[in-house]
Formats: structure tokens, C-alpha cells, sequence
């Protein structure tokens, strides 16, 4: 059998419909229950949902063999897994946004940057020799710059409706992010058979699917 | 006392049952190393940092805990044996007949974890080095002790050990006009097998299409000797076919020893190029999410020394194979026999009638007087 850890929130009702595509299936009934572990359909696979930062966790630890997770988890942890298929799901960017659009090109001294990805923003401005103090916040990201708590923000981007309703627009987009397959390396040789059995069904349910 | 309580993160204590089981495993390890005729060193705790520099590469060697000696050179207690058993192999072992066979059992330790899953920074590793013979009689040697080990300790079912050339990798890194950053890049996108970003450094980075193709193509190639047939198909150049050409060689021993269904061909596994010059192969045991040892062929080594000479070893690491037994499924360490109560009375009769037993070999317990 091969645990599976899915990211709760944004990423997991993309990743259960992709999954059904490629025909492993939760039953409505285990879904709603309140259990921790769920076993799917066929009984081959079974389902743990946690918060998306501690996916890499369980999976590098190797207590799941997989996991369904957005780069930009993966970028911010720095673990040790492997990503051998690009779900295209649950599609979106990092960006760097202000309510200054020049606010880089105008800046010398010291960049405020508040932010979840500390390391994401800390390696991407440290490339580009851009001096940042980085503030690391938790949540509601998007506020920082109007209370005057940082010049921009390094954040997740869907839609952008959450920018422009804060007064913030984009600067500079650093990459795109999309839901990824990670393995275990153990897992990934001690049960090469059922992996690439899983990652053979998915990569078929990506070609199927019509583009969105 | 809270303060002298605690104990610095990543190390921990033995006990019981769990440090018996820990000597029976170190025991056996150490014994099918004699059995195929290697012979125990012992290298000092604390050495020179500048030795794992040389030997480790500066990335690893900086993990290590660092002090400086009373005349101001830098030591450090050992991140790795294999640089100091390079060392006297080229120094002291100079003159030896060659092939020398080495073992050993001994702690490391790190000031870095490794990794998030690997959380000690004290290990014991259980290692050899064969020095002085090159070619697949001796990657085969090293292959089959470990195997050895991981079977007499009762894992016979559970392991898994992937093997790898890198001059399969190196081969085709040749073909690609690259600086040394985006090597490392196109490394590390291999070795994770992140085939998404992948394609887009391939298309940024290599023109010629049979090239891209093939490095590609690695990055899924994983499997029994099937995976060296398809590796033919996209590879060409002459290096890498040699390198491929003598994988095929070691698997046909392996599958005619039966033990095809304990190994595994990882082409993809390309993680230390720097440090092996050709086999390269890791541990897995169910039931642990990392690698429990790995090893491989650094004819480069004891050139640090002034005498080049191939080499070829591996290490185990003691603390995950009891972390794994002692899950319970596999073997437990001796449980001692009941020991005999030796009742107090006048000392000097407690302690003759304690010397009696121990000299018969008896395990006594002297009972506290009430």
C-alpha cells in the first residue's frame, strides 16, 4: 500500500479530481468522515490531508510515500524528495508586488520585504544583489505595504484580486508554481512497482485532460 | 538543572535491550568484514580539518564541528573514516601489498544534519575501503559484503541497494558546452527527477537534440537490466557506453548470484559527482525513509597523498540499521540470562562466593543489604 499526503486547502479538491481521472478514488462517505488516514477505493492507496508545509515532511520522514504539494512549498522547505511529475495543477505565481510598481529600480539603500517564503525572497533578491530586510509574517501578507510595515511583498498569486483590492500590483513575477507529485527517495526504490504505477496513471490523466 | 539536563540536539543515549541490539549488529557487521578478509583500523577522533577538505570536498567537510588546536591550526572531530583511512593507506600502509582490505566501526559527527529525516549528528558508520585494484572484481566485492551484512543482520527481504556509474553522467555532461553552476543545476535536477524544470533547462541549455533527449531520458531510467537497454537507445557517445557496458557486466553477476531482486539499476542517481569516479550505489531498508548507507568507487582519493590508487568502499550507518531492527520485526539483540543472586553478608564472604561465579563464568546480581 502507498500513503499519499495532499496538501489541504487550495491544492486538494484539484488534486482528488485529477486522482479520480486517474482512477483512484476517495468514496463520499470516507471523505466525510473525520478520519486522519483515508484508504481509497481499491484499498491500494491511502490518503493522509495536512497543512501544505508539512507534506515535504511526512514524505521525506518517508511515513508517506508520496505527496501532492505546490512548488512553492517545495522551494521554501529545501527537502530532500524527489519530483518526478508536474501535476499543471492548481497553477499560479510568486511574485513580488508593491503599491510602488518602480519600488526596485528606485531603491538603494535597504528593500522591506514582508513575506511567508523568507528563503524564496532571500535567495531571489540575494541573486540579484539587491540588499532586503525580511520580514517573516504568517498571514494576511497583502497588508503589510499599506500599513507601512514593508516596501513590497514576495506572496502567492492566483487571480490577483487580492492584490489590486490592496492597492498592490505586481512588480516582478519570480516563477510560476504548480501542484507537483513528490516521492520519497526509500519509497521510490522499495516500492518502484506501485510509484510507477501511480506516476504512469497521473502523467495519463494530465495528457487526457482537456486544456483548462 | 534544566540546563544541564538537556542534551545538545541530534545526539541521544543507548540503552538496554537497544544497545545490545546496537553491539550484536556492530558485531556481526564486523565479522563478515573479517570474513572476507578485512582488516579493522582505527583512526583518531580528531584530526586535521584540513585532511576532510582534501578527502570530503570543502560542501561536506564543512558540516563538521570545527575547534582550533593551541597552535592555532584548525581541527575537527571526524565528519567521515574514509579520509583518514585514505591517509594511511598512502602514508603509513605505503608499502603494502596491494590490494589492501580495511573495515571499520566508528562514530562521526556533524555540527549540519545531513538532512530533516537524517536528525543524528553523531553516527557510528560501519565501513570498508578495498584500495589498490580497480576494475569490477573489486565494485563487485564491496557490493556483495555489504549485501552480506544487510542479510546476516536479518534484513535479507528488506533491502534494497541502487547502483549507478557516473560516467554515464559525465559522458553525456561532455556532449553539453555548460559552465560548472549549471552543471551542478542540471545535477540536481536529475537527482530529484524534477523532469518538469527539466525540460526547461534542457531547451534553454542544449541544442543538440539527441543530447537532450537522453539527459532527458535518464531521469526516469530506474528499474532491473531493461533500463540499460533503453539508456543504449538515446546514449552514444563513448563514455558513457563504457560506463553503461560495465553496469551490464556487474547486473549479469548480480542475477546469476540471484540477488536481482535486492539491487536496482538508478541511472538517475547522479548525487555525488565530485567525490566517486565510477560505481556509485546507496542502501534503502523498508522501513526507513533515507538512504541507511551508500558507496562507491574514488580513484581520486589517495591522490590527496601524493599516490594515486584506485579505491572502492562503502558505509553503513549502525544508528539507522537499529532504528529499523529495532521496529521488532526483524532480530533482538542477546536478552542475558537471569543473573544469580549473590546475598549480602560479611563482605569478605559475599565477595568470595562472587569471584566463584564470575569464575565459573556464572552472570551474578549482589543484592543491596536491606
Amino acid at each position: 500500500m502507498i500513503t499519499i499526503a495532499v496538501s489541504k486547502g487550495r491544492m486538494q479538491d484539484d488534486a482528488l479530481a485529477l486522482l479520480a481521472k486517474a482512477g483512484v478514488r476517495l468514496s463520499p462517505a470516507s471523505l466525510e468522515s473525520r478520519k486522519l488516514a483515508l484508504p481509497d477505493e481499491s484499498g491500494e492507496y491511502q490518503f493522509i490531508f495536512v497543512k501544505p508545509a508539512d507534506v515535504p515532511v511526512y514524505v521525506e520522514h518517508g511515513i508517506a510515500d508520496c505527496g501532492i504539494v505546490g512548488r512553492d512549498v517545495l522551494l521554501e522547505s529545501e527537502v530532500d524528495v524527489l519530483l518526478p511529475l508536474d501535476l499543471g495543477i492548481a497553477r499560479c505565481r510568486i511574485v513580488v508586488a508593491s503599491l510602488d510598481p518602480t519600488v526596485i529600480a528606485r531603491s538603494f539603500g535597504m528593500l522591506r520585504i514582508a513575506t511567508k517564503y523568507v528563503r524564496i525572497a532571500a535567495e531571489y533578491f540575494g541573486a540579484r544583489g539587491i540588499p532586503v530586510e525580511i520580514i517573516p509574517l504568517s498571514g494576511s501578507v497583502e497588508l503589510a505595504p499599506a500599513l507601512g510595515l514593508a516596501d513590497a511583498i514576495v506572496d502567492l498569486v492566483e487571480t490577483g484580486r487580492t492584490l489590486s483590492e490592496n492597492g498592490l500590483s505586481i512588480v516582478e513575477v519570480i516563477r510560476d508554481s504548480t501542484g507537483l507529485l513528490v516521492v520519497n527517495r526509500a519509497s521510490y526504490q522499495l516500492k518502484s512497482a506501485e510509484v510507477t504505477r501511480l506516476t504512469s496513471a497521473l502523467s495519463c490523466a494530465i495528457e487526457g485532460a482537456p486544456a483548462a | 538543572m534544566t540546563r544541564l539536563s538537556k542534551l545538545p540536539p541530534g545526539m541521544r543515549y543507548y540503552l538496554g535491550a537497544e544497545a545490545r541490539l546496537r553491539r550484536l549488529v556492530e558485531d556481526t557487521a564486523m565479522s563478515v568484514f573479517e570474513g572476507w578478509s578485512y582488516e579493522e583500523v582505527l583512526t583518531p577522533s580528531v584530526d586535521y580539518y584540513a585532511l576532510f577538505e582534501q578527502g570530503m570536498g570543502q560542501t561536506e567537510a564543512q558540516t563538521a564541528f570545527r575547534f582550533t588546536d593551541s597552535d592555532g591550526e584548525m581541527l575537527s572531530l571526524r565528519p567521515d573514516v574514509t579520509s583518514s583511512v585514505a591517509r594511511v593507506a598512502a602514508t603509513l600502509l605505503a608499502d603494502r601489498e596491494r590490494p589492501l582490505r580495511l573495515c571499520y566501526a566508528a562514530p562521526v559527527f556533524r555540527r549540519q544534519q545531513q538532512s530533516h529525516a537524517e536528525w543524528r549528528r553523531e553516527s557510528t558508520q560501519l565501513g570498508c575501503e578495498l584500495i589498490g585494484v580497480s576494475g569490477e572484481a573489486a565494485d563487485l566485492e564491496v557490493l556483495l559484503v555489504a549485501a552480506e551484512i544487510l542479510k546476516s543482520i536479518g534484513l535479507e527481504h528488506s533491502f534494497c541497494i541502487t547502483i549507478n556509474d557516473v560516467g554515464i553522467f559525465n559522458g553525456l555532461l561532455n556532449e553539453l558546452n555548460i559552465g560548472p553552476q549549471s552543471q551542478e543545476a542540471l545535477r540536481r535536477l536529475i537527482d530529484t527527477r524534477d523532469r518538469g524544470e527539466l525540460k526547461t533547462f534542457l531547451e534553454r541549455n542544449c541544442d543538440n537534440t539527441s543530447t537532450r533527449e537522453a539527459l532527458f531520458k535518464l531521469a526516469e531510467l530506474t528499474g532491473n537490466q531493461n533500463v540499460l537497454a533503453e539508456a543504449r537507445s538515446v546514449i552514444n557517445n563513448e563514455d558513457s557506453v563504457a560506463a553503461l557496458d560495465k553496469l551490464g557486466r556487474l547486473w549479469e553477476v548480480i542475477e546469476s548470484l540471484g540477488l536481482d531482486s535486492s539491487f536496482e539499476i538508478d541511472l538517475a542517481d547522479v548525487s555525488s559527482l565530485d567525490y566517486y569516479t565510477g560505481l556509485s550505489f546507496k542502501v534503502f531498508v523498508r522501513g526507513i525513509g533515507y538512504r541507511v548507507g551508500r558507496g562507491g568507487r574514488y580513484d581520486g582519493l589517495t591522490s590527496n597523498f601524493g599516490s594515486s590508487e584506485p579505491a572502492v568502499g562503502f558505509v553503513l550507518s549502525l544508528d539507522s540499521l537499529v532504528e529499523v531492527l529495532g521496529q521488532g520485526t526483524f532480530i533482538n539483540g542477546r536478552t542475558p540470562e537471569e543473573p544469580r543472586s549473590i546475598e549480602p553478608g560479611e563482605l569478605p564472604e559475599t565477595f568470595r562466593s562472587a569471584v566463584r561465579e564470575r569464575s565459573k563464568n556464572q552472570r551474578i546480581r549482589i543484592e543491596p543489604t536491606s
